[in-house]
C-alpha cells in the first residue's frame, strides 16, 4: 500500500471513529444553499449572484448587521 | 454543489467534512428558520463527541423556538448597540474589524477564485463564510476541489488560528441556550478537522 492511501485510510477510520458519518450534518445540511461566497467570475456584470440565494431570514441579517 | 462529475472526486469522508461546515455555515449565518428547527429537532447522534453534541443540539432546539432562537442569535452576534459575540476573524485576532487578517483573507480568496456573494456586505472574515468556504474548497464549489495541502493552508491561516476560541466563547456564553451546542459542534469539529490535517501530512 502506498504512503498516500494509508494516510487516506487512516483519514476515513479517523473520521469514521470521530462521528462525522452520524448522518445528522446531512439531513441538516440538505437544502442549505444559502452562501455569502461565490467562484469568483472574470466577468463580474454577468450572472449576479451566481450560487447565492437569499431568504428572508438572510436579508433579515444583513439589514440588522448594517456594516 | 451536486455536479454528478464533481462528486466522483470527492470522497465520501470529504463530502461529509464540507456537511458539517455547511451545517456550522447555517446555523451561524442567521437564525433558524421553522423548517431548519423541526429538522434539528428530529436529529439523532451517536456516543461521539460529535454525536452527542447533536443530541444536545437536538434537545436545544425542542426547548427552543423560532422567535427565541432569533433573539438569542440577535443578543449573541448582532445586538445593535453591542452584540456579546464579534465571529469575525479580524476581531478576535487583532481587536478590531476589518484588520489585517481581512486582507490576508481576501488575497487568498483571489487565488482560490472565490469572491464575497454580490448583495452580501458582511466582511468576509465571519466564521459562517469561512465555514462556507472550507466546504467550497472540498467539494469544489469555486472551481476543481482543492487538494488537502491547499484546505490545509487555508484552514490553519484563517480557521484554526481563532476559530476554536470563538466557539468556546459561544459554548461558556450565559446568553447561549440554542447556540452552546452550536458552539460545542464547532469547537469538537475544528478538533477533528485539526488532527486529520495532521495525519494528511
Amino acid at each position: 500500500m502506498s504512503k498516500k492511501t494509508a494516510a487516506k485510510m487512516g483519514r476515513r477510520d479517523f473520521f469514521r471513529k470521530a462521528g462525522l458519518g452520524v448522518g445528522a450534518a446531512g439531513a441538516a445540511a440538505v437544502g442549505l444553499s444559502v452562501s455569502s461566497a461565490q467562484a469568483a467570475t472574470p466577468n463580474k456584470s454577468a450572472d449576479k449572484g451566481a450560487g447565492y440565494r437569499e431568504t428572508d431570514h438572510v436579508k433579515k441579517f444583513y439589514e440588522l448587521a448594517k456594516f | 454543489m451536486g455536479e454528478r462529475l464533481k462528486g466522483l472526486e470527492v470522497s465520501e469522508e470529504e463530502q461529509l467534512r464540507a456537511q458539517w461546515y455547511s451545517l456550522l455555515a447555517r446555523l451561524l449565518s442567521a437564525p433558524p428558520d421553522q423548517a431548519l428547527l423541526t429538522m434539528i429537532r428530529g436529529l439523532k447522534g451517536d456516543d461521539s463527541d460529535l454525536g452527542q453534541c447533536i443530541r444536545t443540539l437536538a434537545a436545544a432546539a425542542r426547548a427552543t423556538t423560532v422567535a427565541t432562537a432569533g433573539e438569542e442569535h440577535f443578543n449573541l452576534f448582532i445586538g445593535v448597540g453591542g452584540s456579546e459575540l464579534m465571529p469575525y476573524g479580524s476581531y478576535y485576532l487583532t481587536g478590531f474589524l476589518n484588520e489585517k487578517p481581512l486582507a490576508r483573507l481576501r488575497d487568498d480568496m483571489a487565488a482560490l477564485g472565490i469572491q464575497r456573494a454580490d448583495d452580501v456586505k458582511e466582511p468576509e472574515d465571519h466564521i459562517a463564510s469561512l465555514c462556507e468556504m472550507m466546504a467550497g474548497l472540498i467539494t469544489g464549489a469555486f472551481g476543481a476541489p482543492v487538494d488537502l495541502t491547499r484546505q490545509q493552508h487555508f484552514f490553519a491561516n484563517h480557521v484554526a488560528c481563532w476559530a476554536p476560541k470563538f466557539f468556546a466563547d459561544l459554548q461558556a456564553s450565559k446568553t447561549a441556550a440554542f447556540y452552546m451546542p452550536v458552539g460545542a459542534i464547532g469547537s469538537v469539529f475544528m478538533s477533528i478537522e485539526s488532527q486529520a490535517f495532521e495525519m494528511a501530512a
